[in-house]
C-alpha cells in the first residue's frame, strides 16, 4: 500500500512506523504556503487551522502518489475527532473516490472497528514482529525527543549561530536510517556527542530565561505552523521546552491507564483548579503545564492555539487570571491562516525583553559552567 | 434571595424548567431580558477577543444578572445524551465566567448537568449544590424539579406541534400554553427550515429575528426545535459516527429530515462568527442539501453584523425559491 498520513513533529516517527510495517511510504512534504493554500481552499472556512493545514498535506501526498491516508480520530468534544470524516467528504467532493482514508479512533468507541483498522494497517507482518518493532518505535520515539529537548537547551548557548539547528537536522538524518533497536542506542549515543560538542558560552543564572510552549497539540508540535517558534526563542537566547512531545503523548494516550506515568495525572490535576472537568482538547493539559513550569522556575509561558479553537479558548478566557495568581507572564497567541510572522516575532521579542526585565530584579549567581551537566540533570526528570 | 437566570444560550430551550424549579424552591427569579447593545458591550469588554458571539453575549447578562440579583445561574453543561457532549465552551462555562468576570466569585450557581440520557435535565443529582450552598433537602429538590420537568414536558409538546421556541416561551410566560397553537403561519407559498441554535436564532441581537422578518415575507418556518429527539437522531443513522454536540446532532438530525420533507422548499443555516462545531455541522448540511437538490444558504452572523445585508440576502433567498416554486407549476401545467 502507498501509504501517507499528515505531519505533526517529527515526522520521521510516522514514516518508521510504516515502515517497520513494510508498508510502500510516501512521505508527505513539509508543510509550506502551499500547502496552507491548497488547505484553506477546500476547507470550511470556520474550521481550525489543523484541518486545513492537513487538508493540504493530504492533497500534496495524494499528488506524489499516496493512495492511503492513515489519521487519528478522537473521542472528545473537541472538533478534531471529526476531521477524519470531514476530510474524507472532501476528498469525495473532489473527485478522489480511490483514496483510502483509514481513522484511528479510541478503540473504547469501537473495538471492533479499531481492530480492523489495525488489521489492514499490519499489512500481513507476523504478530511476534509488529510488537517487536513498536518497542523499537517506542524507545525510537523516547530517544529522539531525548535529543531534542538538549537541543532546546543548548541552542540559546551556542557560539556559532545555527549551529545546534543544523546538528539537529543531522540527527533526524541518521535516525531516519536506522533499522534495528541496537542501532538506535549507538546512534543515540553519537548524537549526544555530538550535541555536546557544540561550543557554547557561559551564561549566567540571572540571565538565563526559561519559557514553557503549551497549547493545542498540533500548533505546539508542528514547526511548519507556528513558525518554528521554538528555533526564534532558542535563538533569543531562550531555554524552551514544550507542554507536548510525542514520547510523552504516546505514554499519556496510548499506554493503559494503570502504566500511566504518574506525572500525566498530576498535570491534569494541577489543571483542575482552573477547568474543573474534561472538557476535551488540551485545554486542561494547557493549564496543568502552566501551573507545573511555574513550580519548576520557568520564567514565562508562550500559549499558542489555533483561532477559534474551543478548549484553548476557555483556557484563554482563564489566562489573566492565572498570570496573576500564579505570577508567571503568558503570551497567549492565536494562529490562523492570516498570521503573519513578522508580527508574531515582534510580540515575541517584547515578550523576552518583558521576562528578561523581570528577571533582573531577582539575582542569583549561579554559572553554568558544563553544559552537559546542565542538560542532563534536567533530562532525570523526564524519564 | 434573588437568582438572576441570563437570558441567553439554552435559556430559549430551559427557561419553563429552571423558571419553576427556583420559584418552587422559593427563589425569586429575575430575567436579564432580550440582549441590549448594552448588554453585549459588557460582554464583549469581559470577555476574550476570538470567542464567539454568544458567549460574549452570555457573558454580559451575566455582569447585567450580578446587578440585579444576589446570584447568577450558570450551569455547567457537560452531556444530557451518551457519549455525546457539548461544546467545550458550555462545559467550561462557569470557568470562562471566573476567569472573564470580575466580582463573580461565591455568587454564581453552577450545577453540573451530566445525565446520560435525558433531554430534560431533570436529574436531582445534578442540582445538589443547592443543598451544599443554601441548606435545602434532597426531597426538596426532587419536588421541585419533577414539578420543573412537568412544565418542561408541556413545553416540548408545544415545540413538537409546531411552535417555535420563542413563542413557545410566550405562552409560558403568558400561561396560555395551546391556545397559541392556532397561531402558527402555516399559509404561506414557501417553507424554510430555519437551522441553528436557539440561541443564534432567537437572540434578537444576533440574527436580528430572522425568524420574524421571514414570516413577514410570508414564509412558513420549521425550526429544529420542532423536530423531536428521537425523530432527528433516525435520520443520522446513515453517518458513521454521530457528531459529538447533542444540539449539533439534533441540528444536523432535523436538517436531513426537513431535506426529505416535499414541504420544505429550502435551508438556511444561521450560525455565528467563530463556532466550532457549525464549521462541521455546515460543511455536513451544505453537502447533504447538493445531494437532495434543495436550495441552501448560510447566514453567519456576529456582534457586527449590519442588519440591511442581511435583510437583502433573505430577501433574494426567498425570491429565488419563489421562482423556483412557479417555474415547476408552470411545468406541470
Amino acid at each position: 500500500m502507498k501509504v501517507s498520513f499528515p505531519y505533526m513533529g517529527s515526522a520521521i516517527v510516522y514514516k518508521k512506523l510504516f515502515e517497520f510495517l513494510e508498508h510502500e511510504v510516501i512521505m508527505p512534504p513539509k508543510p509550506t504556503q502551499r500547502t496552507m493554500d491548497l488547505g484553506v481552499k477546500y476547507s470550511p472556512e470556520f474550521a481550525c487551522i489543523p484541518l486545513k493545514m492537513v487538508m493540504g498535506t493530504y492533497l500534496e501526498a495524494i499528488e506524489k502518489g499516496a493512495k492511503v491516508l492513515v489519521t487519528s480520530g478522537g473521542h472528545g468534544p473537541c472538533r478534531a475527532g471529526f476531521y477524519g470524516d470531514t476530510h474524507r467528504n472532501i476528498l469525495k467532493s473532489l473527485g478522489y473516490d480511490d483514496i483510502e482514508l483509514i481513522i484511528f479512533d479510541a478503540p473504547q468507541d469501537s473495538w471492533r472497528a479499531f481492530f480492523r483498522n489495525v488489521q489492514k494497517i499490519r499489512n500481513g507482518v507476523p504478530w511476534h514482529k509488529v510488537i517487536n518493532r513498536m518497542y523499537t518505535l517506542y524507545r525510537f520515539v523516547q530517544k529522539l525527543d531525548e535529543l531534542e529537548k538538549m537541543v532546546q537547551k543548548i541552542r540559546p548557548y551556542e557560539v556559532n549561530k545555527g549551529q545546534t539547528t543544523q546538528v539537529w537536522n543531522q540527527i533526524q538524518e541518521r535516525f531516519d536510517k536506522i533499522k534495528t533497536r541496537k542501532e538506535l542506542y549507538k546512534v543515540y549515543e553519537e548524537c549526544k556527542q555530538l550535541l555536546f560538542s557544540i561550543p557554547t558560552r557561559k551564561v549566567d543564572e540571572k540571565d538565563r530565561i526559561r519559557v514553557g510552549i503549551v497549547g493545542e497539540i498540533y500548533v505546539v508540535m508542528e514547526s511548519s505552523i507556528n513558525f518554528g517558534i521554538e528555533e526564534i526563542l532558542g535563538n533569543l537566547g531562550v531555554e524552551v521546552e514544550r507542554s507536548l512531545y510525542l514520547f510523552e503523548w504516546i505514554n499519556d494516550n496510548l499506554v493503559p491507564w494503570i502504566l500511566r506515568p504518574k506525572r500525566f495525572k498530576e498535570i491534569i490535576k494541577k489543571g483542575q483548579r482552573y477547568i474543573k472537568i474534561l472538557i476535551g482538547g488540551h485545554a486542561v493539559e494547557t493549564v496543568g503545564h502552566i501551573i507545573d513550569f511555574k513550580e519548576r522556575g520557568f520564567d514565562g509561558i508562550v500559549h499558542l492555539m489555533p483561532f477559534a479553537c474551543l478548549p484553548e479558548l476557555v483556557t484563554q478566557s482563564l489566562i489573566p487570571k492565572i498570570s496573576k495568581e500564579v505570577d508567571i507572564p503568558i503570551l497567549s497567541l492565536p494562529i490562523d491562516e492570516q498570521t503573519g510572522k513578522a508580527n508574531m516575532l515582534t510580540r515575541i521579542e517584547a515578550f523576552i525583553d518583558l521576562l528578561k526585565n523581570r528577571k533582573r530584579g531577582k539575582t542569583k549567581e549561579v554559572f553554568i559552567d558544563n553544559i552537559q551537566e546542565h542538560v542532563q540533570e534536567e533530562r532525570v526528570v523526564m524519564v | 434571595m434573588k437568582i438572576a437566570i441570563p437570558h441567553s444560550l439554552l435559556y430559549y430551550y430551559y427557561f419553563p424548567l429552571w423558571d419553576t424549579f427556583f420559584k418552587e424552591l422559593g427563589f425569586e427569579v429575575v430575567d436579564t431580558g432580550p440582549t441590549t447593545k448594552d448588554i453585549l458591550d459588557k460582554g464583549s469588554k469581559a470577555a476574550v477577543a476570538d470567542i464567539c458571539a454568544p458567549i460574549k453575549i452570555f457573558t454580559g447578562h451575566v455582569i447585567e444578572g450580578l446587578e440585579k440579583a444576589d446570584y447568577v445561574f450558570v450551569p455547567r453543561f457537560a452531556r444530557i445524551k451518551k457519549p455525546e457532549y457539548f461544546c467545550p465552551k458550555f462545559m467550561g462555562l462557569p470557568d470562562i465566567i471566573e476567569g472573564t468576570v470580575e466580582k463573580s466569585k461565591g455568587r454564581v450557581i453552577s450545577p453540573i448537568i451530566n445525565e446520560k440520557n435525558n433531554e430534560n435535565i431533570s436529574s436531582p443529582r445534578g442540582y445538589e449544590i443547592l443543598i451544599d450552598m443554601f441548606g435545602f433537602s434532597h426531597r426538596e429538590i426532587r419536588l421541585a424539579i419533577k414539578r420543573a420537568e412537568e412544565v418542561f414536558e408541556r413545553f416540548k409538546s408545544l415545540m413538537h406541534s409546531g411552535l417555535s421556541c420563542d413563542k413557545a416561551l410566550n405562552s409560558y410566560r403568558t400561561g396560555r400554553w395551546e391556545e397559541d397553537l392556532g397561531k402558527v403561519k402555516k399559509d404561506g407559498d414557501v417553507t424554510i427550515a430555519v437551522l441553528g441554535y436557539v440561541y443564534d436564532v432567537y437572540d434578537s441581537f444576533i440574527s436580528m429575528d430572522v425568524v420574524k422578518k421571514l414570516e413577514t415575507l410570508g414564509v412558513n418556518i420549521k425550526t429544529f426545535e420542532m423536530v423531536p429527539q428521537e425523530v432527528a437522531y433516525e435520520s443520522l443513522k446513515h453517518y458513521r459516527k454521530r457528531l459529538f454536540w447533542t444540539f449539533s446532532n439534533r441540528v444536523l438530525g432535523a436538517g436531513l429530515y426537513y431535506l426529505k420533507d416535499p414541504d420544505v422548499d429550502g435551508i438556511i443555516h444561521v450560525t455565528a462568527f467563530g463556532c466550532g462545531p457549525d464549521a462541521i455541522v455546515g460543511r455536513f448540511l451544505q453537502f447533504e442539501s447538493d445531494v437532495a437538490g434543495k436550495p441552501f444558504t448560510t447566514l453567519r452572523v456576529d456582534e457586527h453584523t449590519g442588519e440591511g445585508h442581511m435583510v437583502t440576502r433573505i430577501e433574494a433567498f426567498v425570491d429565488m425559491l419563489r421562482r423556483k416554486k412557479w417555474a415547476k407549476l408552470s411545468e406541470v401545467l
